[in-house]
């Protein structure tokens, strides 16, 4: 991975995602493979550095937001100071006198974020990171992460929601039944697809059956897909919207619907995967 | 190792089940041994006794008194430290239970630095023990004095107690670590002090050897025999010396076991 990128680990439930990140912060043993940290074996002096939230936040139940930090700022040799910044940064501070075993799950899951951010790490690895959290707080992470990687910190994400991979890594990796099935920046994932050559849009009218005859024999036409009331339509990619309206219009169709669809993270990584989560 | 107890210290200081175990280990031990030892004393200093008391006060000696009090109070503090025992247990099977121990190793902790900050534990509470044992003795060896001015003769049951009470809590930091669930822990543990030994070493013994007394509890438990019953029933010909080394030698072998377990596995519940 380079420095400074937000790298986007994404894969559907089961693909090893949670165990790479394990295997990597010690807390899994690998049974074969290696890995390194800057260059350097891992060790705990370097976990110090890192920020890191796995799975679920693990902390001590019987005791206060704050006391909590106070261990994990003791383990990782920072000052017990920062605490009160970490704290403001994920709108905690007023209840971090109060037990961790009364906060919500989304104030669990803002613990654990302040938790990564003690000491100022220059990478932070965060395990689904917006678990838990209300739309507000999805919105407040998504700016927190562009912030800190503005501020120059490498981020490790891994995450299912796809619309926030692609809207805040700059890399992404794909994997799916613990085999990386691709890697690279977004750009890269995004234009190596096979189908670059063709342009899908989504078309409808009020005869569905009428539509799909007419646009078979339309020149640039590849291959369609019906979706309820949706024509999924793929054609070459000199075609364009106004051609196909014009061209339905004058074989006695009317279109309901006329919308051209991105190529995105979403259907890129629905074609890589093959549209399954994977319960093994 | 200090600065990982200072850690562990943070963990425990306001954790409600640590102050009331270990409070009532500091209260009801010392309280429990002076109310006996008033009883006790006030019958035997008792003046129409028969020639048959007479005869068995003889044969065992004042246990409240210099030098036998110091075997008492080990023997007592013994019997109690079971509370400790469930404690120790405890205080790690939840860490697992809560997946914090994760948390640690996520945050910087090695694998190692988290097993020496037990440890370090374990060494507080033997301390602490060790040290009840000692004022206990000490203070009720002057109430019921009558004379005596080597006071610290018999003083080595003192380092016996020490000894057991780390063999008990290597014991118990052995099951927390491979067992992983804390009720399941504390009735095993329990099992194995007050039952399983028992029943090997009595199955051993009555064979007629004395490989009973190498057993792990049994060997320290040995090393600190009923002082009330001592001089009646005594079978062991074992020298003190092989059941300190034997004690010693499974606190390394132990210690050993749960490091090769915590250093290679993964950290789940």
């Amino acid at each position: 991975m380079t420095a400074g990128a937000v790298f986007g680990i994404l894969g559907p439930n089961g693909s090893g995602k949670t165990t790479l990140l394990g295997i990597v912060m010690d807390v899994l043993k690998a049974t074969s493979g290696s890995y390194f940290w800057n260059g350097q074996q891992s060790s705990a002096a370097q976990r110090r550095k890192i920020g890191t939230l796995l799975e679920t936040p693990n902390f001590y139940s019987y005791l206060s937001g704050q006391k909590n930090l106070e261990i994990a700022a003791a383990i990782k040799g920072c000052d017990v100071n920062d605490i009160d910044r970490v704290l403001k940064i994920v709108n905690l501070h007023e209840r971090r006198n109060s037990a961790f075993n009364t906060y919500s799950l989304g104030m669990k899951q803002r613990l654990a974020i302040a938790s990564t951010l003690l000491g100022n790490p220059t990478t932070l690895v965060f395990d689904e990171p917006t678990n838990g959290l209300d739309p507000a707080g999805i919105a407040e992470i998504r700016e927190l992460i562009k912030q800190l990687n503005r501020e120059g910190k490498t981020i490790i994400m891994a995450s299912h929601i796809l619309d926030e991979v692609e809207k805040v890594c700059t890399h992404v990796a794909i994997l799916q039944q613990g085999v990386l099935k691709t890697t690279g920046s977004v750009s890269e994932v995004l234009q190596t697809s096979l189908h670059t050559d063709e342009i899908l849009i989504q078309i409808s009218s009020d005869n569905i059956a009428e539509l799909v005859n007419v646009i078979t024999k339309m020149p640039g036409y590849k291959q369609h897909k019906v979706d309820a009331d949706d024509v999924k339509l793929y054609c070459d990619a000199v075609t364009s919207p106004q051609q196909i309206n014009k061209y339905c219009f004058e074989n006695g169709v009317t279109l309901s619907k006329l919308a051209p669809q991105k190529k995105n993270l979403e259907t890129r990584f629905l074609e890589i995967t093959g549209n399954g989560s994977q319960n093994q | 190792m200090l600065q990982l107890f200072k850690i562990e210290w943070l963990k425990i200081k306001t954790y409600r089940t640590f102050w009331i175990l270990f409070g009532t280990f500091l209260l009801f031990f010392p309280v429990s041994f002076f109310i006996i030892a008033r009883k006790f004393m006030e019958s035997f200093s008792a003046k129409n006794t028969s020639m048959q008391e007479a005869m068995i006060k003889g044969m065992m000696g004042n246990p409240f008194n210099f030098p036998t009090v110091w075997h008492t109070s080990a023997w007592m503090g013994g019997l109690f430290f079971i509370i400790i025992g469930m404690l120790f247990i405890m205080l790690i099977t939840n860490e697992v239970q809560y997946r914090t121990h994760r948390q640690n190793i996520i945050d910087g902790w090695s694998r190692m630095d988290f097993l020496k900050a037990k440890a370090s534990l374990l060494i507080f509470f033997v301390l602490c023990s060790t040290i009840l044992v000692f004022i206990t003795a000490i203070i009720t060896g002057f109430i019921y004095n009558d004379g005596t001015t080597n006071i610290f003769e018999g003083a080595q049951y003192v380092l016996y107690f020490a000894l057991m009470a780390t063999v008990y809590l290597i014991v118990a930091y052995f099951i927390a670590i491979f067992i992983k669930r804390t009720g399941l822990a504390i009735i095993i543990y329990f099992a194995l002090v007050c039952i399983i030994d028992n029943m090997l070493w009595a199955g051993l013994t009555f064979r007629g050897t004395q490989l009973g007394y190498f057993l792990p509890l049994e060997s320290v438990d040995s090393l600190v025999p009923n002082p009330f019953t001592k001089k009646m029933i005594n079978r062991r010909r074992v020298d003190d010396w092989a059941l300190v080394v034997t004690g010693l030698g499974y606190i390394v072998l132990i210690g050993y076991t749960i490091k090769n377990k915590f250093l290679k596995t993964d950290l789940k519940t």
